[in-house]
């Protein structure tokens, strides 16, 4: 993509994150509580731990979705939470970073082909098409996920769900980010598909050095994939650590309780370890 | 209970007031002139002098702010002005017709209520078999019928064919008044204005069940073997309620005022052809009375929807009482 | 007769705009009293709509085509809604995938516990059925069931709420449960305590079981034997550790390889080439022979039937006719 600067520097430096829900009657959800973490430029940082947790809220305050209530989010040099600085790199910020959902089949608009959904953020951020034409970059985003132009004249509805994922992979790589924020992406495929899609993303990482974030609740593929994981629990993050030592020697009880839940392919294994397990 | 019931009330007042203001306000900028409903045809030849008195005599002389401060002054003393037409005041002249609306447009709303819901889940019951075809297609039909011509024809066959019903008014002129009069003098106004109504609302009430019927917990309830006239009744019309009855609520004005043409047509005193004549010819004191009264109607319907839901969905009220709720996007 | 469920050449078409879509293509298997059958493939696959099927819970557009359902040694193929009504709950029961929506928001959980109840007793007295719903709710891990039976489902997290449905499910003391995809809408922690919950009432109750799934991990947990189904029919069936140690169809192969388990220290995890063909019109011959990379000339001119590999376990490939070149299985069990 765009000049590669060297591996190692922070891209993302999440600073002491807060963000409380509030509701009617003063009742307040602390979802995320003082969570810091980095994610440097080439990495697949994974972020893992049960729904409720609070990682969605943090790939939402990444993306400005939600405005957290405390800490700092800073990208690129940037922090976004600040509504100047915000102001001022709205187009970088918008461009280079991307964010994927869980389910392509409602964040992708049914009433779209597939090229509109794709040539959208480029219309609206009014860049120059390297390829000449804004269908001819939407084809080649689309080759570049694995999907032929055959594809760019249908309709999300008329696609897997692997496909549908891989559009909305095609969609957010038009901008040429530098962060893709992942949000579950592969949580509703089947286990096939989302080989592919995890094959997608080491690809993408390796080939052309896109920095991830990666949540998911499915350790195995954490353990496949990120370079680094943290793990949540209940709005905090409770350890951060490279993928194979936290797999091997996880610290938190929480870790390892996760851990300990992963169902082993193995149906021997599996009827060794039961009964022992919490 | 006691405070929430105030600042219900509170709220009440509030929308009425913004209510009146804004349909004092577009009355008075719509083009027309309201002194021809007082003085008629005589307004045409009358001289600027004299048009301005008249303008005087009816506080129209002054600006619309004014008029409105002055207005707001005497309806908080219970004075809501004279209606230009009628040359009475305008509770009077209500008072005389509301009686008749009530009888039509309430009973009529029952009937709409009661029948719509009974076709509806006959419709539910047989998905996609003969009844549910047959009622559909007959509502269509039906609703394809304009009002007045179903009306005219109704006239023609049962008043003045058979001589089995009246043919207008609310009772007959010169006799005693008795309810058999009434009724009988009730039935084909009132046929008109529930045929009018009812398919619209029964094939909502068909889909809001088969929505509910398509869901999962559904599934688990045939799943446990429970029998489908239970999960009709117990699970599925019980679900649909809430939206039914906010539907419904919001309904009950447009029923009692919608029967302008029923009205006409059959020369019943009724509510309907005042709201229509008194928009139309500026008769300003009547007009906002009426708007206000519907317009207070829609919002305790409303009110008295949203207590009933709360009774059957416990979600709403936990919502309502600021409880968080599960599932947001953590 | 020790088979409690026997399905034959069982075929289920919907009638949908686009065509007849067949979802279901000539399964047969059978069930043993207390046995646990877990059924696993890709979505679409059918897996849920045999299920569906065998309960007649399928809506109006699906018909069962050919084949018969004999459970308990009855013959239910042609039963009509009222008779099934009678054997939902007590003979068979059901578990659905996302629990936030198989419970009815407006009714608490205790009434529809005890609804399921009244419908296998239903002269059961007041007190009666208050115990009988706390007993069933203490069966399922739910603590203080005095207060939570008041409760509304959305009182209830994820966990609790499926274990709300396994009490319903279980009230009626069904023989058979069928457990479409229950654990999938769950966190990995939660999915283990709800898959040991399975196993206890399992050892407990003996509830014969067909576990659907798509997660070989769940499958090698709770699973006496495997069936695999893809595109409408099931392609291999077996037990357990044959289906996981030693596997005969192409598609079960790819399925287990692309387990991250599988490419552990690699750097791509395998995949499946293609996709799952659709069910409108069905390719002729085998319909996993495009996407298979042992697909034999025969694979695209005729089905394969299922050959018999041990009495338990069966597959439909023609790799394992006699004629074929031998290939060696490229998973021999995961080594995790």
């Amino acid at each position: 993509m765009s000049e590669k600067k060297t591996d190692g520097e922070i891209l993302l430096d999440i600073r002491h994150l807060t963000h409380i829900f509030s509701f009617p009657k003063r009742v307040t959800v602390k979802a995320v509580n003082d969570v810091s973490f980095q994610i440097r430029r080439g990495e697949i940082f994974g972020l893992v731990g049960e729904s409720g947790s609070g990682k969605s809220t943090i790939a939402r305050c990444i993306m400005n979705i939600y405005r957290p209530c405390a800490g700092e989010i800073i990208y690129k040099g940037v922090n976004v939470c600040d509504l100047k600085q915000l102001r001022k790199n709205k187009r970088m910020l918008d461009t280079t970073r991307q964010l994927i959902f869980q389910d392509s089949s409602s964040s992708l608009n049914p009433r779209m082909k597939v090229c509109d959904i794709i040539e959208e953020p480029m219309r609206i951020q009014r860049t120059n098409p390297p390829r000449g034409s804004y269908r001819a970059e939407a084809e080649f985003q689309l080759y570049y996920v694995g999907m032929d132009a055959s594809y760019l004249d249908k309709y999300p509805a008329e696609l897997s769900g692997g496909q549908r994922q891989r559009v909305a992979i095609a969609r957010a790589l038009a901008m040429e980010p530098e962060l893709l924020v992942a949000d579950e992406p592969i949580a509703s495929l089947d286990v096939s598909i989302q080989a592919q899609i995890v094959n997608l993303f080491r690809h993408l990482k390796k080939e052309h050095g896109f920095s991830f974030l990666f949540i998911a609740h499915d350790l195995s593929m954490v353990e496949f994939l990120c370079d680094r994981a943290g793990v949540m629990y209940k709005g905090e993050l409770v350890e951060t650590a490279p993928v194979k030592k936290l797999f091997e020697n996880p610290q938190h009880p929480y870790t390892k309780r996760l851990l300990a839940a992963v169902p082993i392919p193995d149906p021997g294994r599996e009827r060794a370890r039961k009964g022992n397990r919490w | 209970m006691v405070k929430t019931a105030g600042r219900k009330f509170l709220e009440l007042l509030l929308s009425i007031f913004f209510l009146s203001v804004i349909i004092f306000y577009i009355a008075r900028l719509t083009p027309g002139d309201p002194l021809i409903s007082y003085y008629g045809e005589r307004v045409e030849k009358m001289s600027p002098e004299e048009r301005e008195r008249a303008e005087e005599r009816l506080g129209l002389n002054s600006s619309v702010s004014n008029q409105y401060l002055r207005w707001l002054a005497d309806a908080f003393h219970g004075e809501f002005g004279i209606s230009y037409k009628y040359k009475m005041d305008v509770t009077e002249v209500i008072g005389e017709r509301i009686g008749n609306t009530f009888i039509l447009g309430g009973i009529g709303f029952l009937f709409i209520f009661g029948g719509s819901l009974l076709l509806g889940i006959l419709c539910a019951w047989y998905e996609d078999r003969l009844p549910d075809h047959m009622i559909c297609k007959m509502g269509t039909a039906v609703s394809c019928i304009p009002e007045f011509w179903l009306s005219l024809i109704l006239i023609l066959i049962f008043a003045v064919n058979l001589r089995w019903l009246p043919s207008s008014g609310a009772y007959t002129i010169g006799i005693k008044r008795s309810a058999a009069d009434r009724i009988l003098h009730l039935i084909l106004p009132m046929t008109v204005v529930v045929a009018g109504h009812l398919w619209y609302y029964a094939y909502m009430i068909r889909n809001l069940i088969l929505e509910e019927v398509r869901t999962d917990y559904v599934l688990l309830a045939k799943a446990k073997g429970l029998k489908k006239r239970r999960i009709m009744f117990r699970h599925c019309l019980r679900n649909t309620f809430p939206s039914y009855l906010s539907i419904m609520a919001v309904s009950v004005p447009h029923i009692l005022g919608g029967t302008y043409i029923v009205e006409t047509v059959f020369s019943y005193p009724g509510l309907g052809t005042l709201i229509y004549e008194s928009a139309r010819y500026k008769d300003y004191n009547l007009l906002m009375f009426l708007s206000l009264m519907s317009g207070a109607l829609v919002i305790l319907c409303n009110m008295a929807a949203q207590v009933l839901n709360e009774r059957i969905d416990p979600r709403i009220k936990s919502e309502n009482m600021g409880k968080a709720p599960e599932g947001i996007g953590l | 007769m020790s088979e409690l469920l026997e399905v034959k050449n069982l075929s289920v078409s919907f009638s949908t705009s686009s065509g007849e879509v067949q979802a279901v293509r000539n399964v047969s298997f059978s069930l043993k009293a207390g046995e646990v059958l877990a059924v696993v493939g890709e979505s679409g696959c059918g897996k849920s709509v045999l299920c569906k099927s065998i309960m007649k819970l399928l809506p109006s557009n699906a018909k069962i085509k050919q084949g018969s359902i004999t459970v308990n040694g009855a013959d239910i193929t042609a039963y009509r809604e009222r008779d099934m009504c009678r054997l939902r709950g007590k003979l068979f029961s059901m578990v659905f995938q996302d629990p936030m929506t198989a419970l009815n928001p407006t009714m608490t959980v205790g009434a529809q516990i005890a609804e399921a109840v009244r419908v296998r007793e239903p002269g059961i007295s007041k007190t009666g059925l208050r115990d009988r719903v706390m007993q069933l709710m203490d069966l399922v891990g739910i603590d203080s069931p005095g207060e939570r039976m008041e409760q509304y489902p959305y009182h209830f997290s994820g966990g609790m709420r499926q274990r709300s449905v396994m009490a319903i499910a279980l009230a009626g003391n069904p023989r058979i449960l069928f457990a479409d995809e229950p654990t999938t809408a769950l966190d990995v922690t939660i999915q283990a305590q709800i898959l040991d919950l399975f196993r206890d009432i399992q050892k407990k109750l003996g509830t014969a079981t067909v576990f659907v799934t798509h997660d070989f991990g769940v499958v090698a947990g709770v699973a006496d034997r495997v069936a695999v189904m893809y595109a409408g029919k099931i392609v291999e069936i077996g037990t357990a550790e044959e289906i996981f140690y030693d596997a005969r169809h192409p598609y079960t192969w790819g399925l287990m390889k692309s387990l991250p388990a599988f490419s552990k220290g690699q750097d791509t995890l395998y995949t499946i080439p293609g996709m799952p063909p659709t069910l409108v019109n069905p390719p002729k011959g085998d319909v996993f022979a495009c996407r298979n990379e042992y697909a034999l000339e025969i694979d695209y001119q005729e089905e394969p039937p299922m050959f018999r590999v041990t009495d338990t376990h069966y597959a439909a490939t023609w790799l394992l006719d006699e004629r074929a070149p031998k290939v060696v299985s490229p998973v021999g069990g995961i080594k995790v």
